[in-house]
């Protein structure tokens, strides 16, 4: 029998402290917010690296389709300069594979990893989440004998609630000790993990880029070349000035 | 004086000569200044009046329909009325100083000659100089008026009209070549500007000519294709005519624009070139008429007049020609049933013709009218259609892919790494790729190379259309070909055949060649674009990468660095990852109610610690031989398999009774640290444990231990075998505990290897266990 009269109205004592499960909500929050856009950056990157590669196999489509075009045939000149355009969309293609090599190994592969690791920490949080369930289930049940008379099964069974309450405290406490411990460790951990990605990723573009610059001139050099000999004896003498007849553009009548 | 002569031997070509019917005068040209004022008007208005007549001929000949005559009468009023104002001035100067030229010569004929006759010559002479002078002065003054008309129609007019609401439709399409046509005529009259001399001067004949010829390609190419749209600009000004009160008030536009002029429609400026190019001719004859044939210019004038002759036959067949392909290049886009309408017995006829000739080719009863040249070009056109099409597709798929490309926001992440430089400078690098360099290549792709090839694919169908009507015109002509005298129509279609085939072979080269270029130019831009890509994003990623802290290491250096980095990283990711794992996966540990115990104790003693597994969930059995079991008990597994074999069902003993039980439900049981004393073969690995040996055979797998037990045991005391089962050891002779039980689960006795390897049975008490490490002097544990 209780003679505290406001025991009613009274909150129910808490079993983890306010600070702690909000800390707790603050780092897991950071954990999930992590988790979301290494998730999204993952797929992006992924999406990315293989639209950068379709794009290049495009380019070396449209010189090998001119390549193989019967046109070649018949124009040395075209020839020529088809060879070099195909020749630095190739070596363009090759670079852009390498470095989408490197960005994948450098950077993708580091990313999924570091997503690997999200649901054994959901997983963990869990655990948690139910040991707190299990703490507070047998803490209610300690409290409901504490608060009846003390006769002697209720102490037995008191007493074996108790025992029961034990470990499952222990065993809550630590998880939430190690919890609150590795969460920021783990968060804080993306810093140094993904400083060597990024870099990778900006170094794979820069040097790459460097490469694909050279062949693109000497082929743009060619072409001027090869259009100003091609310019001066056109197949029929045509200036742009006179446009044949059958191809003038009539503005269409609305 | 040397006339340059200009090599323009096409343009001579079976033309009519120009009607020269003046007679031969002598050669001085004497002027006096006293030019009896009526007559020269009443000359004037001759010339102008016959100048009209014949521009109506030529301009009905050449089939320009359209000549409002109420409009050019105004203007060629107008015309003359400048001319007269203007010439009076100059013609002054240049008289005086032809005068004092020609006055030696006149003194000599004076004395030879006699007066009157002299009188008449010289007033014919006189006569005739002015006409001559009157007529370039015509040509001259009715230029610069035309011109002034132009501009003033493509300008005021033009922005005038333009302010109209609601807007006009087509206007710009009515004037659309006008401005070459400006253009050459501003030319021409600045060539006669440059050369400063006046037109009373007989140099002034020869520049004249030279500048006629040296534009007339111009004037050609400028007058062809206004000539060939003028059709268009009737159409749409009948278009406008239709609504009423647009028309009102474009006439209003206009009558407010040029109020000097009596013009009521847009067409009384726009036929302005049409008329004229058909006078060029008239009025360079009407000079050479009143030239004298022994004037040093002479020859060139003849020259011109007949250049501009062949000018407007030109013209005239070009016109012919864009009629024909106009007619027959355009692609209808019917429906089945207006096919069907449109059959009659005529086109029936036709078509049967055509199919008919068309099948003998095939199966080889006719000939086939060759023409290699043709075939030729026709063969190459569809090989550059084709190219055409093939790069269009690829140039789609390419920025289909840098669309994708683009969507991807790589740089939208936020891992809160403020402070780190590298993602900082990964971000800028991306935004600046995104939003500004790589659209910027997009824009570029698509305006310089996406809309061309369109365009170019869209052209291509006029001559497709051209070359397959072509063919049925060829099926027609072959039919009649070998006919002597042709019927009417068959003359018609035999000439759309010629003009078609003429028309084909002049300008397929022509299409192709400059098709070529463009592709030529298109795939040259394309390379340009991608250096300039290239050198945009180099340009972006080198001033990044100095930032970097591994800016300066070798690339190759760089790659090995990062890739350890990256190794390191996964590395620590994995160990932090297995010690949450480890810590906060491992279930919670329950004392045991005093039953439990019990049945720990029970199993433990039969079994073996390392067989107690715990149930995770309730467990309600299914089938025959399935055990109900309840949360939290402790079973021991007997065999990991049920008597079919199958993996998941496996034989437990839960305190005696036995059942199946499926194993997903079980978890091994790990004793608190407290508990009974440690034995070697917790330490075992899992899947060591899980062989249950039912028998000691042999040939069965010998167990191994990978990890160095934490204990050791050895023999108490000394044991002699009593037969092959047992072993014999000496006591603090080192064992190996192979199974801490007999075969039945008796734990009084282990199997046990000795040092030197003989295995067998040894009473359990007989053993003890120290920790490794300790000497052997150390307390001794008891093993059971």
């Amino acid at each position: 029998m209780s003679w505290i009269p406001f025991k009613i109205g009274q909150p129910k004592k808490q079993i983890v402290s306010k600070t702690v499960e909000r800390d707790f909500e603050r780092e897991y929050d950071k954990l999930q917010k992590l988790e979301d856009q290494t998730k999204k950056l993952h797929k992006d990157m992924k999406k990315s690296t293989e639209a950068d590669l379709a794009m290049s196999k495009a380019a070396v489509k449209i010189s090998a389709d001119l390549l193989s075009n019967p046109l070649c045939e018949q124009d040395q000149a075209f020839l020529e300069s088809m060879t070099a355009l195909d020749t630095a969309m190739r070596r363009m293609d090759a670079f852009n594979q390498e470095k989408v090599n490197q960005i994948q190994k450098t950077v993708i592969d580091p990313l999924k990893k570091y997503s690997g690791v999200f649901p054994s920490l959901n997983m963990a949080v869990k655990r948690r989440e139910q040991a707190l369930q299990d703490y507070k289930r047998l803490q209610s049940k300690v409290e409901k004998y504490e608060e009846k008379e003390k006769t002697g099964p209720v102490m037995v069974k008191l007493h074996q609630a108790r025992e029961e309450l034990r470990p499952v405290k222990e065993d809550f406490e630590a998880k939430n000790k190690q919890l609150l411990d590795e969460m920021p460790k783990f968060y804080h951990s993306r810093i140094d993990y993904f400083q060597p990605s990024f870099e990778a990723l900006i170094r794979a573009q820069a040097s790459l880029e460097h490469v694909i610059g050279r062949p693109s001139v000497v082929i743009v050099k060619l072409q001027q070349r090869v259009i100003l000999k091609k310019s001066r004896p056109p197949a029929a003498g045509i200036s742009l000035r006179q446009t044949p007849a059958s191809m003038a553009i009539h503005t269409p009548l609305r | 004086m040397e006339v340059p002569r200009r090599p323009q031997p096409s343009f001579m070509l079976a033309l009519p000569k120009p009607a020269s019917s003046m007679s031969a005068m002598g050669a001085v040209e004497k002027v006096t200044k006293k030019g009896p004022m009526k007559e020269k008007l009443e000359r004037t208005d001759d010339q102008v009046g016959q100048g009209k007549r014949n521009s109506e001929e030529e301009t009905f000949e050449s089939g320009v329909s359209v000549f409002v005559e109420a409009s050019a009468d105004s203007s060629e009023l107008v015309d003359t009325s400048t001319a007269r104002t203007n010439s009076r001035l100059p013609s002054q100067d240049s008289f005086s100083e032809e005068s004092s030229i020609s006055e030696e010569r006149l003194a000599e004929e004076a004395k030879e000659a006699k007066k009157k006759s002299e009188e008449e010559a010289a007033a014919a002479k006189e006569r005739a100089a002015q006409r001559q002078l009157l007529a370039i002065e015509e040509l001259v003054q009715s230029e610069r008026n035309y011109l002034r008309m132009l501009q003033l129609s493509t300008v005021t007019i033009r922005s005038n009209l333009q302010k109209l609401q609601p807007p006009l439709a087509n206007l710009d399409s009515m004037f659309l070549y006008i401005e070459e046509v400006i253009d050459v005529s501003g030319r021409l009259l600045s060539l006669l500007d440059q050369k400063q001399v006046k037109p009373g001067d007989p140099h002034f004949l020869e520049t004249l000519c030279n500048s006629f010829l040296s534009l007339s390609s111009d004037i050609e190419a400028a007058y062809k294709e206004y000539l060939a749209n003028y059709n268009q600009v009737t159409v749409i000004e009948n278009g406008y005519k239709q609504k009423e009160a647009l028309w009102n008030e474009i006439v209003k536009v206009i009558k407010a624009s040029a109020p000097e002029v009596n013009a009521t429609s847009l067409s009384f400026f726009l036929v302005m070139p049409v008329q004229r190019i058909a006078r060029y001719p008239l009025l360079l004859q009407t000079i050479q008429k009143h030239t004298d044939p022994t004037h040093p210019a002479y020859p060139l004038l003849e020259q011109t007049a007949h250049t501009s002759i062949a000018l407007n036959c030109r013209i005239n067949e070009y016109k012919r020609f864009r009629e024909v392909a106009d007619k027959y290049k355009k692609t209808e886009t019917l429906t089945i049933k207006d096919k069907i309408n449109r059959l009659n017995s005529h086109s029936i006829a036709k078509k049967t013709a055509r199919f008919s000739q068309h099948f003998k080719h095939e199966t080889g009863i006719a000939a086939k009218l060759v023409d290699e040249e043709f075939d030729a070009l026709e063969g190459f056109f569809y090989v550059l259609e084709n190219g055409i099409l093939e790069l269009l597709e690829n140039v789609e798929t390419y920025l289909n892919h840098l669309q994708a490309f683009l969507a991807c926001k790589t740089e939208e992440f936020d891992f809160d790494m403020d402070g780190e430089k590298a993602p900082i400078c990964y971000k800028e690098i991306t935004t600046a790729l995104r939003q500004w360099i790589l659209p910027t290549f997009e824009k570029r792709m698509r305006t310089l190379i996406h809309k061309p090839l369109c365009a170019l694919r869209d052209l291509l169908v006029g001559p497709r259309n051209l070359i397959r009507k072509r063919l049925d015109k060829l099926l027609d002509y072959e039919l009649i070909e070998a006919k002597s005298n042709l019927s009417y129509e068959e003359q018609a279609v035999a000439n759309t055949y010629r003009t078609m085939n003429t028309l084909l072979l002049n300008e397929l080269p022509q299409f192709n060649g400059l098709a070529l270029q463009m592709i030529w130019s298109m795939l040259g831009t394309f390379s340009c674009l991608h250096k300039d890509l290239a050198s945009d994003m180099e340009q972006l990623f080198q001033s990044f990468a100095q930032q970097l802290p591994h800016s300066s290491v070798h690339p190759a250096a760089f790659w090995e660095w990062a890739e350890s980095a990256v190794l390191e990283g996964a590395r620590r990711l994995q160990t932090l990852c297995q010690s949450v794992q480890d810590s906060l996966n491992s279930p919670v540990v329950q004392p045991l109610s005093p039953s439990s115990q019990r049945r720990l104790k029970q199993l433990t003693d039969k079994h073996g610690s390392g067989k107690i597994y715990q149930v995770m969930t309730t467990v309600v059995g299914s089938r025959d031989l399935d055990l109900n079991l309840v949360k939290g008990e402790l079973v021991a597994i007997i065999s990991e398999a049920d008597t079919r074999g199958d993996k998941r069902r496996w034989l437990v003993d839960a305190g005696g009774r036995r059942g199946y039980v499926p194993n997903s439900k079980l978890i091994r049981y790990h004793q608190p640290a407290e508990d009974p004393p440690p034995s070697p073969h917790l330490t075992l690995p899992e899947g060591m444990s899980g062989v249950r040996r039912h028998s000691y055979t042999p040939q069965s797998q010998p167990l191994t231990i990978t990890r160095q037990p934490c204990f050791q045991v050895l023999a108490a005391y000394d044991f002699t075998a009593r037969g092959n089962h047992e072993v014999s050891v000496r006591a603090g002779e080192p064992v190996r505990v192979l199974e801490p039980h007999d075969k039945r689960g008796n734990p009084e006795w282990s199997l046990v290897e000795a040092g030197d390897g003989q295995r067998g049975y040894v009473p359990s008490n007989y053993l003890a266990m120290m920790p490794t490490g300790t000497g052997p002097s150390s307390s001794y544990y008891p093993y059971c």
